[in-house]
């Protein structure tokens, strides 16, 4: 279990990511709302909220797929804000998504492999002209992989095609391939929504192990409350786009405004 | 340094890194893909020596065609990148061509510009040629997606044309202009004979061997470019292209890049057409070339060189294969004896069977036989 962290030292000192006054408007729709927290390095830190608070929005903003109206984040003295996706990755911000962005027919492993990419670097004349430097960039990545994948548990799934997994197998994929980027931080869109208890339990100790072992930070929108206060070393409560708590888990579970916006949602 | 000699044995078309145990020479002697693929290459080495005038002009045609066609299969079939102006590039390669290694001339009293370039360097700077045609539409082509590219690339087609028909003295205009043999190390790939093995060689003979060299290093660079890193990104874009920027891949970057690859790619399968053709006219670089081409790599297979290669040779073969079988074939006949021409016959069969792939095989005729498997 811990044996892949070992070789990815973060190379840069870890830093703090902080959202500062973030507001994102879609067509009249406020989906942020001057919204504010700072996840501190090597840190757990949840955002909840029902459906449609904002929480996927948030990660949209922090990983440069949607501008924010107004608002800015840093990531220690660096603005994401206002950068292309690519650029953000390649800071060390990494992110699965809420539904599945895996390609249809790529195997685990090379599915994993992409998100190697930002630390790779043959090209196409390298690549095309079947450089021995090109094969050996690619075999060392691929034992990378195959660590990562042991992992997670997914070492024997290397070779099927990704898409033709389970559900929860697939959300395994999409985390490590985030993993794969070797990221300061990790940013996962409900990583354990449609999972078996077992692929659960799993992720929960993935991503306790990546910030113990690593230093990563994780910011981690979550609807399991139980993986939420296990996990979490602070919350952030968002709501029709607002920040309506935050703090450690226990002072968050038992905040009045938290405790009405679930009732409030329960359908 | 075991890993380099390694890379030289392995066989290109078994990437080392999918297998989990690399496959041993007993390995390979036991497969029939091994035995395919021999067969294949001596057939290949030996028609020249056996196929009439005819079949070896419609193998050059196809081979021509496959080079093109591995070219818009990187940016339409790996990438997602729809393109119309496959045919515009095609011309640029065979104009190039023809300009940098004709020499200046008159004919029908229109003046030709040549500068008369050895031929094997016009060849290779036509090929650039297009590649830099292809950059100069790349900061369009970085910016658009898929089927807005498509339409974009709508206006390459008209251009050229316009520019074909009008820039008389570079284009020769409505009659287009002659090709000059090519000629590498003082051996002229013409129409003078040179006895082989008691077989007469002329310019299709001897160029079959350029032509066969040509596709085979343009399918080895492309495989070797779809399976390694830019590969993965270019598929990431085509599957998820916000997933692929959030992984770090720089989406306008590389669909820009593979414009001007697939560009250069369209420039070679140009300046092979004109050797083959041994004139060049503006008409052929039309539309419709280029709805040829996207015809091709739908009926091969999306993505991969083999689907390219396979549609290719279906779509450039087919009307040869009617022209000369029109006696025996039901409603074709012969060009204007009134029946269906085979050029309008094969262009009906190959549009049903672009719909038939789409509606029944929509991995291509190559994937036709492992449906579960990837390219
Ligand atoms: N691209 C978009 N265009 C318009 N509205 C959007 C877009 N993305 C999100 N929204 C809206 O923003 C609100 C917040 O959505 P989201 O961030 O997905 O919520 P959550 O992830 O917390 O469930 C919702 O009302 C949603 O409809
Ligand atoms: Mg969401």
């Amino acid at each position: 279990m811990r044996t892949a962290p070992a070789t990815t030292a973060p190379t840069t000192a870890p830093a703090a990511l902080a959202v500062r006054d973030v507001t994102v408007r879609f067509a009249g729709l406020t989906a942020l709302d001057a919204v504010s927290f700072t996840v501190e390095p090597g840190s757990v830190h949840a955002v909840i909220g029902p459906n449609g608070a904002g929480k996927s929005t948030c990660f949209n903003v922090l990983s440069g797929v949607y501008r924010a109206t107004s608002g800015t984040v840093h990531l220690g003295d660096t603005e994401l804000t206002g950068r292309a996706p690519h650029r953000i990755a390649a800071l060390g911000v990494a992110r699965t998504f809420q539904n599945l962005a895996l390609p249809p027919h790529a195997t685990v492993a090379e599915s994993m492999l992409l998100g190697r990419h930002r630390l790779t670097r043959s090209g196409f004349v390298s690549t095309g002209l079947w450089l021995p430097s090109a094969a050996r960039e690619a075999r060392r990545h691929l034992q990378r992989v195959r660590e990562i994948a042991e992992f997670i548990g997914l070492e024997k799934e290397l070779d099927h095609p990704a898409g033709a997994l389970p559900y929860g197998k697939q959300k395994l994929v999409e985390l490590g391939r985030a993993l794969c980027m070797e990221p300061q931080v990790l940013l996962l869109d409900e990583p354990v929504a449609g999972m078996t208890a077992d692929e659960r339990r799993r992720v929960a100790a993935v991503v306790a192990g990546v910030r113990d072992s690593l230093g990563i930070s994780i910011v981690l929108v979550e609807h399991d409350m139980g993986v939420v206060m296990r996990l979490a070393d602070a919350v952030t409560v968002l709501d029709f786009g607002r920040r309506i708590a935050g703090g450690t888990p226990a002072e968050v579970q038992n905040d009045p405004a938290v405790v009405r916006a679930y009732l409030g949602a329960q359908e | 340094m075991s890993d380099t000699v390694e890379t030289a044995t392995a066989a290109p078309g078994t990437p080392p890194e999918k297998t989990p145990a690399p496959a041993g020479a007993l390995e390979r002697l036991r497969r029939p893909r091994t035995y395919l693929w021999l067969v294949g290459s001596v057939l290949l080495l030996a028609f020249p020596f056996y196929l009439d005038r005819f079949w070896l002009q419609a193998g050059l045609f196809a081979m021509a065609a496959a080079i093109g066609a591995i070219g818009i299969n990187l940016l339409t079939g790996a990438t997602g990148q729809l393109s119309m102006g496959h045919a515009f590039f095609l011309a640029v390669g065979a104009y190039s061509y023809c300009v940098l290694a004709g020499e200046s001339s008159t004919e029908n009293g229109h003046a030709l510009t040549g500068l008369g370039l050895p031929t094997w360097l016009a060849a290779i700077l036509a090929v650039l040629l297009a590649g830099v045609a292809g950059g100069v539409f790349s900061p369009i082509a970085g910016r658009l997606r898929g089927a807005y590219l498509g339409i974009a690339t709508l206006a390459l087609i008209f251009i050229g044309q316009h520019v074909l028909f009008n820039a008389g003295s570079l284009t020769g205009g409505f009659n287009g202009r002659p090709v000059p043999p090519l000629s590498v190390f003082g051996f002229t790939f013409d129409d003078t004979e040179v006895l082989v093995a008691a077989v007469p060689f002329q310019s299709s003979e001897k160029l079959w061997y350029v032509a066969l060299l040509a596709l085979l290093l343009s399918g080895l660079f492309a495989r070797g470019v779809l399976r390694g890193r830019p590969g993965r990104a270019l598929n990431a874009i085509r599957d998820h292209r916000i997933a692929a920027g959030v992984m770090g891949v720089p989406v306008a970057r590389y669909r820009a890049g593979v414009f001007v690859l697939s560009s250069m790619y369209a420039g070679l399968a140009g300046v092979l057409l004109a050797l083959v053709f041994q004139r060049t006219v503006p008409e052929y670089f039309g539309m419709i070339l280029s709805l040829e081409y996207l015809a091709m790599i739908v009926i091969g297979g999306l993505g991969s060189v083999a689907g390219a290669v396979v549609g290719a040779a279906f779509v450039s073969l087919m009307p040869q294969v009617l022209t000369h079988y029109s006696d025996s074939l039901p409603l074709v006949s012969a060009p204007g004896t009134g029946g269906l021409a085979p050029g309008e016959a094969s262009r009906y069969l190959y549009g049903a069977a672009v719909v038939a792939v789409v509606l029944f095989l929509p991995g291509g005729l190559t994937r036709l036989k492992k449906p579960g498997e990837k390219k």
